[in-house]
């Protein structure tokens, strides 16, 4: 992967125009998000939630946007785009400074048709000044610092460098070595063992130019040592590709110097996202790679090194884990105003994504007893951009609770009283948010009352009920709300709900796993109603409501 | 606020550590310029408030916080991320802090300062 000159010859030849600026930010585009996962894992300050990668590559993503189509050959046009679309996309902290450092690079060449090393210069220089101007107390050690160097850098290399390529080239170095600088500056980062992320993102973006000037890949990542504390092994799982099914971590004293070159040549042919980090002369290396290839890592860096200690995981199973911990993040539906918008109560996580995924605007959290006050719902519409709002309160207990959040609120609000989740989740089915609001009511009311509701639970004393005797502790099955079995276990209850149902007038059962039951419990059981049902398509998914282990909707 | 009882005595927190710290995270924040002050009596001074509870308040109900700042954020750049960040970097500085849990942080946007208009 050498430079190619010719190529190089070429570029300081030709003047920048607005098609050669448009390709040098699809090239920095193109390596930051090669690397992001490695500017993710960097994310410390100012908050260390590990989005930095991803914040700088959107933000950059939408500037593209705004110039893939462009065809203006005018260096100066070219760059405002770069400057609007980067404004308009800005996502978080480093996005924002991003936009900014354009909106200055931009500024500093609008009139001018062509880069040249002078127009490079300014432009730079206008890029630090504009990003200093946004905020009060500038903290050094960031991507603001990686910017002031590159600008001071190549001010200084302007008398010794005739072309624009040449300042670029200097830039990349200038910014490489302030970015190396940034824990001297910071001591938060230091105390992590890391480099400032917004700023390696800056010199990635920089480098990505000059790699392309080269003519060198875009795709690799580029082969680096963090620090081991640094890395990120958590973020390197939501990459695993298909095939990728093994986890390798290998920790290993090197004989002699490491040759990252050919260390990472050798890896890049068993497997993927690879992670090299090194502390106290102890380096560890992380990879996926496919499951007939799970010991060659080992055998390899047996060969050049003393192993200390190796880790083999599943990465199926991992990721099963990871898919549940991502449980708090569920997207709601929009609501344009105008437009009706619905609110439901939810008695668990798994309940309020299925709820999400059928388009309602916000969830309110049953919590561990099902009661939410007036006040919790009422929040969950007030914000909304629309005065229409449907209320499911999916529980006959908070159905009160609901009519007097519609007595308090200026807003149009309709409660259809559906007293459980299958109730709401069929009256979610019949919803149009663009209708009337009375008929869309009516029509969910509708929907409601054609489902069957089942619930499973325990027995919390020992009672009889309409000729059902129930011992304290028994599985209990409930129809509609009624106790129709007693049973010594959760499958029994289950298939005895069901002997009360007149499945035939049925399609579909759904099983809604509550908290308390394992994913293959319920699979297990799904298959036994399958086996007696034939004719009925019978559905798991997860619900995570406490108390009862299943929710069953029949329609 | 914020009150807890050990074996050597109580510990007191008083809404203005809370917003002192507010404030210090804010000017912090890329984006922002100054605070300003949230209501009109505050305001005849100056525009931009040196006070951290002039722009800022806190609300504590015995178990969570509630802040509200005021700021004056820089033209120019995207409003809505400046606010998002000003809101994530508060919320970390103050439970990092005080241990307590913030509920939610509201960011007014009090104004903009125009140093480069375009």
């Amino acid at each position: 992967m050498g430079v190619d000159t010719a190529r190089v010859e070429k570029f300081r030849r030709m003047p920048i125009d607005g098609q050669s600026l448009k390709r040098l930010v699809d090239a920095g585009l193109t390596w930051l998000r090669t690397n992001q996962q490695i500017v993710n894992s960097l994310n410390v300050f100012p908050v260390p939630d590990g989005d930095t990668g991803t914040n700088m590559v959107l933000t950059l993503q939408s500037a593209w946007n705004e110039i893939k189509d462009s065809g203006t050959h005018n260096v100066g046009e070219m760059a405002a785009a770069v400057s609007k679309g980067a404004l308009m996309g800005a996502r978080g902290n480093s996005g924002v400074i991003l936009s900014q450092l354009w909106r200055g690079f931009s500024r500093g060449i609008h009139d001018k048709a062509e880069l040249d090393a002078e127009t490079l210069v300014k432009a730079f220089a206008e890029a630090r000044d504009t990003a200093y101007k946004g905020v009060v107390r500038p903290v050094e050690g960031t991507i603001l610092t990686v910017a002031k160097e590159v600008a001071l850098a190549t001010e200084a290399a302007l008398g010794s460098t005739k072309d624009a390529i040449g300042i670029l080239e200097v830039a990349v170095k200038a910014a490489d070595d302030a970015v190396k600088k940034t824990p001297d500056l910071l001591p938060v980062l230091k105390q992590a063992g890391v480099v400032d992320s917004g700023g390696k993102g800056l010199f990635f973006i920089l480098e990505g130019m000059i790699r392309h000037v080269y003519g060198e890949s875009l795709e690799s990542p580029t082969m680096t040592v963090q620090s081991m504390s640094a890395m990120n092994l958590q973020n390197a799982l939501e990459e695993v590709e298909e095939g990728q099914d093994y986890e390798v971590v290998v920790d290993f004293v090197p004989q002699g110097e490491l040759d990252l070159g050919s260390f990472y040549g050798r890896l890049e042919d068993m497997g993927t996202s690879i992670q090299v980090g090194e502390g106290d002369g102890m380096y560890r290396m992380h990879i996926h790679v496919p499951t007939e290839k799970r010991y060659e890592p080992i055998d390899y860096i047996m060969g050049i090194g003393t192993v200390t200690k190796v880790a083999i995981e599943n990465l199926l199973a991992q990721m099963d884990d990871i898919q549940r911990s991502k449980s708090s993040q569920i997207s709601f539906t929009t609501v344009e105003p105008g437009q009706i918008a619905v609110v439901t109560v939810s008695p668990g996580p798994g309940l309020s994504r299925i709820f999400a995924s059928l388009g309602v605007a916000a969830v309110v959290s049953g919590g561990q007893t099902m009661n939410p006050s007036t006040q919790d719902i009422l929040g969950s519409f007030e914000n909304l951009p629309t005065d229409k709002i449907i209320i499911l309160p999916n529980n006959k207990n908070i159905i009160l609770a609901a009519n007097q959040a519609r007595e308090v609120t200026v807003k149009q609000v309709a409660v259809v009283p559906s007293r459980n989740v299958p109730q709401g989740l069929a009256a979610m089915l019949a919803l149009t948010p663009e209708g009337e609001l009375d008929a869309v009511v009516e029509k969910m009311n509708k929907a409601a009352e054609s489902v069957k509701s089942g619930e499973i639970t325990v027995a919390t004393r020992s009672v009889e009920i309409d000729g059902v005797k129930v011992k304290e502790g028994q599985v209990i099955a409930l129809l509609d709300g009624k106790l129709v079995a007693a049973a010594r276990d959760v499958e029994h209850g289950v298939l005895d709900l069901l002997k009360k149902v007149k499945t035939e007038e049925h399609e579909i059962i759904t099983l809604f796993y509550g908290e308390d039951l394992p994913h293959a419990e319920a699979n297990r059981i799904a298959d036994r109603v399958r086996e007696q049902y034939s004719s009925l398509e019978v559905e798991v998914q997860e619900g995570g409501q406490p108390h009862y282990q299943f929710i069953i909707s029949i329609e | 606020m914020g009150e807890e009882t050990t074996s050597l005595g109580g510990i007191h927190i008083s809404p203005n550590a809370v917003a002192t710290i507010t404030y210090h995270a804010t000017l912090q924040s890329y984006g922002v310029v100054g605070l300003a002050p949230k209501n009109l009596a505050d305001g005849i001074v100056s525009t931009i408030t040196r006070v951290p509870s002039h722009g800022v308040s806190v609300h504590y109900n015995g178990s969570d916080i509630d802040i509200s700042i005021h700021v004056i954020i820089e033209y120019g750049t995207r409003i809505n991320s400046v606010a998002e960040s000003v809101a994530n970097t508060v919320r970390f500085h103050v439970e990092k802090a005080l241990g307590l849990r913030v509920n939610s942080v509201n960011v007014h946007v009090a104004g903009l300062r125009i140093s480069d208009p375009d």
